[in-house]
């Protein structure tokens, strides 16, 4: 964006030089920092006059100028700089972005604003931190860099869902995700996997991160309010590459790496401790009179040598990631395009998982008439995941394999073949990685085209048709001779899924300068979104041979399904913005939308805010002053609304999925309400930004308060209905919470540069309603692990409060009931409590920095997160203490810290030889806490002198080191997981994040 | 001109309405359900989707099956996969899977068989009788899900009172029901299989097979519901009803093991249905009575023991790499087979029972119609031991067991060291009957639970 505002400045100085016969004639070339390449439309001026200049297509320029003059390199967006001329002749200048600039140009979706020019705290992430990380999607690249925003990976698997919350939880049971919107439009982003117990995959991993310009993540009520009954959860807005005028510039970039996984999870037992253990249990429980009865009455058969160690079996050591990217674009005064492709592969840290995407793009914008401009961008991409079975603990998973499987099983056979003659159930996940198939497909093509008639220079008209068109296709096949498919001779389970999303939207826009005070910008904006889905799956077993997967050799169909679902959203849209000299800026925005979503009656709502802005620096009483740059105070308020609900959900459904006796059959699925309407949110949001020390110094703090109300409640209902909830407009809500956000450049000079940027986001949410039932009790909604409740957190841990093991006898306890010291040995006899938290960061940050010296720079972001509690999801079988542990799955290490004899402190109780899984049931003992930091990112780097460069015809290269997540801090010992959890706070056993290190370069020419 | 034209179609794009009912949402595989029931063949549908239900392995397709023989000197949890433990450690908690996924089904069942019986017959013209036969089907499934729930949740065996709530209305007005006592659901159930048998018996002619309840299924119910709660006359009565119609007869020892596999065989009452592509699969009774995937119910030694060498049931026992298992009811894997929910034999020996309970001479000769066609030596004698003995040959692993132990007031013993709970469970303990699902304690506060939960 920055480059097209430079175009249209270059567009006005053409031709504005002016000749000054005294002077001698400097000639050069002004490049970009970030690419090497030249700069068109730089302007040029004699400091202290209005001569000057402006540079062509390729950078150069040509002015007079004495000696003794200063010329001012400025361009919109990077920072100025003053060069004496003194007896020089030629003056080559290299331009830096603005790292916060006041002049930053931020997108906002609908709407494109200047920094000072808004009212609320949005904040934008552009590509230079986005490029050339071997991660696949741009979600994940968020993180640290946006205060305010939690993110959190559902799996390390490359290409999984992640989790994104911005300013808090604000749903119980509606969505609480963000709504995605690239290139003015919004698309549906929600798993595309159709497999509930395979690796998810995200839409987003069909967009490529280097076609991406910018992120920009909306958080407050004058930002969101435009996006109404889908802006409550925030907005990520993102904007795809495009041309910019100047001679071709082509840019390819190549990355290697290697990944492992950031944590290496908890330890299990050896084969003899297993065993060891095994013989104290069967002593400990009575029925042998000392170790060496125990191993005479229930030998183990261990043969003592045997020790594998299943965690090491499924790793995929040094995981290969390689990322290809090429791009060329350019342009002239009335056209301009940007076109690349892209490869990236990445295998998963675990055996047989992996990740491929190829891409490109392409982005031509031509001005057809004066007045006509067309606009075109697509984005097409075919993305292919082998995952693996990792949403729970599947006896054919590879991560279940190194928890569960015991370690007297050999991975391999003497004779080097695979061993699939394991004790247990746990299947030998060698095989199953080479044998089964998990994979997801996704193909996706992403356009958008626009035109844009300009009646006047105040009035403007745009149409913008915006196509969304995915196939996914999921394959599962197990093979017929070991594991999940042995029983039915070969299992095989396809899904194919067309998504079609179109957006129709048309906006009339204008600005009216009333006079030199008053300024007066409106748009008027309609928009029309269908969603259409279909689903095709097949399912059939009895495989007739190995080595073919596909269902066609499938002796017995067993399923076929065609699914189809639709919905609708209509919305009117206008945003006033209103400025007095720049220095009072107001703005209005109001929403009437409609949704398919809901009820007859209660399918439109109206969404506004209001926002305003007083930049203080423009005030006469600041305008000399050296120190502040920019002093801005801003408040906005505002209502949204979250409609992220299930299709159909407000109406009684009769479901016919069923059959008996071959027969269709039908049955109530669904209790139903008519009534069912949006959640609301009411907004405020407030805050200073500022910069001082010629911009040195720059930073903000907000604050916000969002109140949810009429939130989605499924209410839990008696199950004599016949159904578990019903869904209502009942619950409150609050999150309020302060934003900080700091930026300052500690060294500043020719060679020497120096930034750091600091954020920090706290963010405190309360159940403020609740449903009441029939005897006016608030509707709790209470699982085995959280509950919601008035005046707690939303889902807040709810559970037995561990008491530790008791020193005297080994037992386990709990505490009886909140508030009392009285402890049981009786599971059952203790209740639940809250026992502090919920899953959600009480607060979240970043810390950034950037160093260069000379040619070499080096980029640090640092994430951060804490406040909040994770679980440890599979303690009741890894920590039971018995004959789970140490005869059928294995257990992990920290057994061995058991109880053994009276006086004993520790917090493992004894160990027994029973399946009893309530010692290690839910309570307070596998809650830890989930404060932890982590280097997300450290690039090293080293840009070539162009002097270098230029002699070979490049441009500009750089070679650089990436390193995500070198290293990690957590806060309890106890967490021994990958702290970066999914956002309900579940440790399960899907793959963890990685680590990786990996090396490239980037060349332009 | 032309930049009017151009204004005003600008104009119509910005401003072109769409109103509410342009909004509708599309239903593509749901029915409204205020509005999709229209014709008897949209009432049958709700019909079979209340046997479904009643298949699923929460339910009838293993569950409830498994959690009474696994409590009992039948069969162990071997651990294999884990299933099944917590309930033969007697380990319940509130929020036991198991428990709460029973109570949830045997409820679901119960509203689709309230949605049956609250349509208004005579609006299906000419099908009314057809409508009215469903509705006493479904008048005997709401009885049946009751009386499932009684027996699981009821506190008669753990020294309370406290039965089940008895739901009567789909969506009726009543969003949190308390739990009736034991007689007053005991009350209901009877009434409901009356009417039940009242309403087919009028519309005989709608009598389908045997994977449909027909007019004597809530007669052969009655039979049980009466012994279980030592009403012996009516329970003879009952019984007599079903043996008098004559639909029924006892399976011949040579087909016995084999009727297993038969649908609809001669001494099927009632049925559900399952089939090569309508099954539970590796949720399925087949997966966990056999197999190394699962195969968690393993045979206790003492079943062995129960048969003579020319008793034609003890076939149904086998060694299955080195396990002794129930390999021949439910013999299919993967569930295929059709699960027996009221066979004649039973009804025989309800009657046979009632008769000895009744002091009537005709017990012995009752109770050896069944021991005649089994290969086995018949009775000289009657007594309760007997009866129950013969009653757990003829119906091992159907889910007697755990019925038969609790009405006739015997306590757990531990038998054998493989059974995984720790010592003899006394008849009256709390562990006789399951929690009350902490869900519904959570979502009713008018629930009130059951104690040591």
């Amino acid at each position: 964006m920055k480059k097209m505002i430079g175009l249209f400045v270059f567009l006005i100085c053409i031709g504005i030089q002016i000749v000054n016969a005294q002077s001698k004639q400097i000639t050069g070339t002004v490049t970009s920092a970030e690419d090497g390449i030249g700069m068109p439309g730089v302007s040029v001026v004699v400091k202290g006059t209005t001569v000057g200049a402006s540079t062509d297509i390729d950078g150069k320029y040509t002015l007079q100028a004495k000696a003794s003059d200063v010329l001012i390199f400025s361009f919109v967006g990077m920072i100025p700089q003053e060069i004496k001329v003194g007896n020089q002749t030629t003056i080559n200048v290299v331009l830096k972005t603005e790292s916060i600039g006041v002049d930053e140009v931020v997108v906002l979706g609908y709407t494109v604003k200047h920094k000072n020019e808004m009212t609320g705290s949005s904040v934008q992430v552009n590509a230079e931190k986005l490029e050339n990380t071997p991660v696949v999607s741009v979600d994940q690249m968020l993180q640290g860099r946006v205060a305010g925003l939690s993110i959190s990976g559902t799996s390390g698997t490359p290409g999984a869902v992640q989790n994104i919350r911005i300013r808090g939880v604000n749903s119980i049971t509606a969505g609480n995700e963000p709504l995605y919107v690239v290139d003015g439009v919004p698309i549906v982003n929600s798993n595309v996997a159709v497999s509930t117990s395979g690796s998810t995959l995200s839409p987003l991993a069909a967009l490529d991160p280097n076609n991406i310009s910018s992120v920009t993540v909306l958080k407050d009520a004058s930002a969101v309010a435009a996006y109404g009954a889908r802006g409550a959860n925030g907005v990520i807005i993102v904007t795809t590459k495009a041309g910019k005028a100047g001679k071709t510039v082509f840019d390819f970039s190549a990355v290697y790496g290697f990944a492992n996984d950031a944590v290496d999870g908890r330890d299990v037992l050896t084969a003899a401790q297993r065993d060891e253990l095994r013989y104290e249990a069967i002593v400990n429980s009575g029925i042998a009179k000392d170790i060496a009865d125990a191993k005479k009455k229930l030998p183990s058969g261990w043969d003592g040598k045997t020790d594998a160690n299943w965690g090491e079996v499924i790793k995929n050591k040094d995981a290969k990631q390689q990322q290809y990217s090429f791009s060329a674009r350019g342009g002239n005064a009335k056209s301009a395009f940007y076109a690349s492709l892209g490869y990236f592969k990445s295998e998963a840290t675990v055996i047989g998982a992996d990740f491929r995407r190829t891409s490109g793009s392409f982005s031509y914008r031509r001005d057809l008439t004066d007045k006509l401009k067309f606009t075109t961008k697509t984005n097409a991409s075919n993305s292919i995941q082998r995952g693996l079975l990792e949403q729970s603990a599947y006896f054919s998973g590879q991560r279940t394999a190194k928890y569960f499987s015991s370690p007297d099983n050999k991975p391999y056979n003497d004779d080097g073949t695979i061993n699939t003659n394991l004790s247990g159930n746990v299947k030998n996940p060698l095989y199953i990685a080479k044998h089964n198939v998990e994979r997801n497909s996704l193909t996706r093509i992403l356009n958008n085209s626009s035109i844009l008639y300009r009646f006047t220079d105040k009035l403007k008209f745009e149409s913008k048709l915006a196509l969304d068109y995915y196939i996914s296709d999921y394959k599962q096949y197990q093979n017929r001779n070991y594991g999940d498919g042995k029983e039915t001779n070969g299992s095989g389970y396809n899904s194919s899924t067309q998504n079609f999303n179109y957006v129709f939207q048309n906006s009339v826009s204008y600005r009216w300068e009333i006079d030199e005070d008053h300024r007066l910008d409106a748009k008027v904006l309609m928009e029309y979104q269908q969603n259409n889905s279909k689903q095709l799956t097949a399912a059939g077993n009895q495989f007739a041979t190995d080595g073919i997967t596909n269902l066609i050799i499938a002796g017995k169909p067993t399923g076929a399904n065609f699914l189809e679902n639709d919905w609708k959203n209509v919305s009117y849209l206008g945003l006033f913005n209103y400025s007095f000299r720049n220095k009072y800026l107001l703005d209005a925005t109001i929403r009437r939308e409609g949704s398919s979503r809901f009820g007859s009656g209660e399918r439109f709502g109206t969404f506004w805010s209001v926002g305003g802005a007083w930049n203080i620096h423009m005030e006469d009483f600041l305008m000399d002053n050296e120190i502040i740059n920019s002093l801005k105070l801003r408040a906005s308020y505002g209502k949204t609304g979250n409609s992220s609900i299930d299709i159909n959900s407000y109406q009684p459904l009769l479901s016919y999925d069923a059959n008996y006796e071959g027969l269709g059959a039908a049955y109530p699925s669904q209790y139903g309400n008519r009534a069912l309407t949006w959640e609301k949110a009411d907004v405020f949001d407030m805050g200073i930004d500022f910069s001082i020390l010629n911009n040195r110094i720059s930073g903000e703090i907000s604050y916000f308060h969002k109140k949810t109300y009429d939130l989605l409640q499924e209410v839990p209902l008696s199950r004599t209905s016949g159904h578990n909830i019903q869904a209502r407009n009942l619950g409150e809500m609050k999150n309020t919470g302060f934003e900080f956000m700091l930026n300052a450049d500690i060294i500043k000079s020719k060679d020497l540069n120096w930034s750091v940027g600091f954020n920090l986001a706290t963010v405190k949410n309360e159940v403020t309603k609740l449903a009441k039932d029939l005897n006016n009790q608030d509707i709790e909604i209470t699982n085995s692990r959280k509950r919601v409740a008035v005046g707690e957190p939303v889902y807040a841990w709810y559970m037995r409060k561990w008491a530790g093991v008791n020193p005297d006898n080994g037992l386990a306890q709990w505490y009886v009931k909140e508030g009392s010291d009285e402890i049981t040995t009786n599971y059952n006899a203790a209740q639940r409590q809250f026992v502090g938290g919920s899953a959600l960061p009480k607060f979240t940050g970043g810390i950034n920095t950037h160093f260069d010296f000379k040619g070499f720079f080096l980029d640090a972001d640092i994430y951060f997160a804490g406040g909040h509690k994770v679980f440890e999801e599979w303690a009741r079988y890894l920590h039971q203490g018995g004959i789970y542990n140490f005869a059928v799955f294995n257990g992990v290490s920290e057994l061995m810290n058991r109880w053994q004899k009276p006086g004993d402190r520790t917090d493992v109780p004894k160990v027994l030889w029973d399946t009893d899984r309530r010692r290690a049931e839910v309570s307070s003992r596998f809650l830890y806490d989930g404060d932890y930091a982590r280097l997300k990112n450290l690039t090293i780097g080293y840009t070539i002198p162009n002097s270098l460069t230029r002699q070979i015809g490049l441009s500009n290269v750089k070679v650089f080191f990436k390193g995500v997540n070198l290293l990690t801090w957590v806060k309890d010992d106890k967490l021994e997981h990958d702290p970066e959890v999914q956002a309900s706070g579940y440790l399960e056993l899907n793959t963890p994040p990685v680590k990786s290190y990996s090396f490239g370069i980037n060349v332009k020419f | 001109m032309i930049k009017k034209i151009i204004y005003s179609f600008i104009v119509l794009l910005i401003f072109t309405g769409c109103g509410d009912s342009e909004l509708d949402p599309a239903l593509n595989q749901n029915k409204d359900a205020d509005t999709g029931i229209q014709t008897a063949g949209d009432v049958e549908s709700v019909v079979l989707g209340m046997y479904n239900r009643m298949t699923n392995y929460r339910y009838y397709g293993r569950n409830l099956i498994a959690m009474n023989e696994v409590r009992t000197d039948n069969v162990f949890p071997n651990a294999n996969s884990g299933r099944f433990l917590t309930d033969g450690q007697f380990a319940y908690t509130a929020s036991n899977g198991n428990a709460t996924d029973l109570w949830t089904y045997c409820y679901r069942v119960i509203a689709n068989a309230n949605i049956i019986i609250a349509q208004k017959p005579d609006a299906f013209g000419t099908d009314a009788g057809k409508v009215k036969h469903m509705q006493g089907q479904a008048y005997f499934v709401r009885a049946l899900a009751h009386f499932d729930l009684l027996k699981q949740f009821g506190q008669m065996h753990s020294g309370g009172t406290l039965g089940v709530p008895y739901v009567k209305e789909y969506k009726g007005e009543n969003a949190s029901p308390a739990r009736l006592t034991v007689e007053q659901t005991k009350t209901e159930i009877i009434k409901d299989l009356n009417t039940a048998f009242d309403l087919m018996n009028a519309n005989k002619s709608f009598d389908g097979n045997s994977s449909r309840v027909s007019t004597f299924a809530p007669k052969a119910l009655l039979s049980r519901v009466y012994l279980y709660f030592k009403m012996w006359t009516e329970a003879k009565a009952a019984a007599k009803a079903v043996m008098d119609s004559g639909k029924f007869k006892i399976i011949e020892a040579a087909d016995y093991v084999k009727s297993f596999e038969v649908d609809n065989a001669a001494n099927s009452i009632f049925e559900l249905a399952y089939s090569d592509t309508d099954n539970e699969d590796s949720n399925s009774l087949g997966f966990i009575y056999k197999g190394d995937s699962y195969g968690d119910l393993e045979v206790l030694d003492n079943v062995k023991a129960l048969y003579e060498t020319t008793d034609v049931r003890k076939d149904i026992l086998g060694l299955e790499k080195g396990l002794l298992r129930n390999l021949g009811k439910y013999p299919q894997i993967s569930g295929h087979d059709n699960v027996p929910l009221i066979r004649y034999e039973e009804v025989v020996l309800n009657y046979a029972e009632a008769l000895f309970r009744l002091v009537d001479a005709n017990a012995l000769t009752e109770l050896n119609k069944l021991t005649a066609k089994r290969g086995a030596t018949a009775y000289t004698s009657i007594s309760e031991d007997i009866i129950l003995k013969e009653r757990r040959k003829e119906l091992v692993f159907e889910g007697f067991r755990w019925d038969d132990l609790m009405r006739t007031g015997k306590n757990i013993e531990k038998v054998d060291a493989k059974q995984v709970f720790t010592s003899t469970i006394n008849y009256g303990d709390n562990r006789l009957a399951l929690p009350i699902p902490q869900a519904e304690l959570d979502a009713n506060s008018n629930m009130v639970k059951n104690p040591g939960y």
